[in-house]
């Protein structure tokens, strides 16, 4: 299936990352250079290797990796952890809850709930529990 | 004074009036009407209808009174009242236009933002077979959650939490009602009445009307969820996530005394598959005559 250009460029991003999360530890000595990483991912795929420094390109500037210049090439490493990340995203989705203008943002499967009301859903879903059966 | 300018006169009085009875005492008794809750969908357009009325009764004051004080605005009296029919109009598109931009673009960066973080991070998962989205994305955490980011580009979400609590079944249903949001477009629903509601000025809306067309929304996924899987799971998977800790347990929106979303929805999976038709007519109806009524406002008036 053919993808589109989004989608590869999506693709190579993740392909990336998943390197650069690989490192490990992710020390200033062991980090990544174009070279490094081309070479990987030309193990799964045909791919250009100004191609993948402008993708490097780009996620400096989104601030997903730090580079440092060694010579005359650059290194890279992952400014954050594949975890701390997720930590993000999940925070970020969940902000977007209660801001009345961005309610729908996106959409949760249940936004709210209390600690003292379980008692009362517990009665609730036996009862419907009891009517299927 | 003369006719044409006291019908005028009336009839941009009658509109103003028609705005603010909609917004205000109609739209809070909306909120204490439950039953409507059970037919989520013709409640979403009834919840529309009366917004939109509201909206096209301020818009429609300007041009109606140039409209029918046509031929007598070389007066100065005929041109103060048009002048002040047309700031209304103009006011109200103005309004309508920044909610549209500020909903519009805020909702689209976010989830634009979103998703390029989640094709980072989130994994495509092939073991859930059964009702699974095309566009799943299983992200690495502990806490239990699932959404969907709408749009043309969605994703459906949900933590590696949320597998470890629920059973098989119970993920199908929290799968397919999010499916059915962004099949459906939910989302558009909520935006469109989120742009009409938050162009009225702020001392008329009343934001817990916000609140309840999500909470339609959701129960309309609940129903959707509950005819593919069973009204069982989905109870159960809500209650699981309900019982769970959860980050924005602080937001609850049951605090007031009122019953949670939760406890809603799962007392309307109960009675799931049952349409109620007279009810289902009835708010036809209604949403039907509210649109009518700018319509017959400037007619009875304006005609005289």
């Amino acid at each position: 299936m053919k993808m589109s250009r989004r989608a590869r460029l999506g693709d190579l991003e993740r392909a990336i990352m998943d390197r650069l999360w690989a490192i490990d530890p992710p020390t200033p000595e062991a980090a990544m250079s174009v070279r490094e990483i081309h070479d990987s991912l030309s193990q799964e795929r045909d791919i250009a290797y100004t191609t993948v420094m402008t993708v490097l390109d780009r996620l400096t500037k989104k601030g997903l990796v730090t580079r440092e210049r060694d010579g005359r090439a650059w290194r890279y490493l992952p400014q954050s952890t594949s975890e701390e990340l997720t930590a993000h995203l999940l925070r970020d989705s969940l902000d977007h809850i209660d801001t009345s203008d961005r309610r729908a943002a996106m959409l949760h499967f249940l936004d709210s709930a209390s600690a003292d009301e379980i008692d009362d859903l517990k009665a609730a879903l036996a009862e419907l529990e009891s009517r299927q059966a | 004074m003369p006719l044409p300018m006291l019908s005028a006169l009336l009839t941009v009085a009658g509109l103003l009036l028609l705005a603010v009875v909609l917004i205000w005492p109609v739209q809070r008794a909306m909120i204490r009407r439950h039953v409507f809750r059970r037919e989520p969908l013709l409640a979403l357009l009834v919840w529309q209808a009366v917004s939109l009325a509201a909206v096209v009764s301020l818009l429609a004051a300007g041009p109606v009174a140039v409209f029918l004080m046509r031929g007598l605005l070389d007066q100065p009296q005929h041109r103060v009242v048009a002048y002040i029919a047309l700031a209304i109009t103009a006011y109200m598109l103005v309004r309508l236009a920044v909610a549209g931009h500020r909903v519009g673009a805020s909702l689209r960066r976010t989830r634009r933002e979103h998703r390029a973080l989640l094709e980072l991070v989130g994994r495509e998962f092939d073991a859930l077979d059964q009702h699974r989205p095309q566009s799943l994305r299983v992200i690495d955490h502990p806490t239990p959650t699932a959404y969907c980011v709408p749009g043309v580009r969605n994703r459906v979400v949900i933590s590696t939490g949320m597998l470890a609590k629920l059973g098989g079944p119970e993920v199908a249903a929290v799968l397919a009602h999010e499916r059915s949001h962004v099949r459906a477009r939910h989302d558009l629903l909520v935006e469109f009445f989120t742009v009409l509601h938050t162009a009225m000025p702020e001392p008329l809306r009343h934001d817990d009307v916000l609140a309840e067309v999500h909470l339609l929304a959701e129960v309309l996924a609940d129903r959707a969820a509950a005819r593919l899987v069973g009204p069982v799971p989905m109870g159960r998977a809500l209650v699981a996530l309900a019982s769970s800790p959860h980050p924005t347990a602080t937001l609850g929106a049951g605090g007031n005394g009122s019953a949670s979303a939760a406890q809603v929805r799962l007392s309307l999976l109960t009675e799931s598959g049952k349409r109620d038709w007279a009810l289902a007519a009835a708010m036809s109806t209604y949403a039907l005559v509210v649109l009518v009524l700018p319509v017959a406002l400037i007619g009875i008036i304006g005609s005289r």
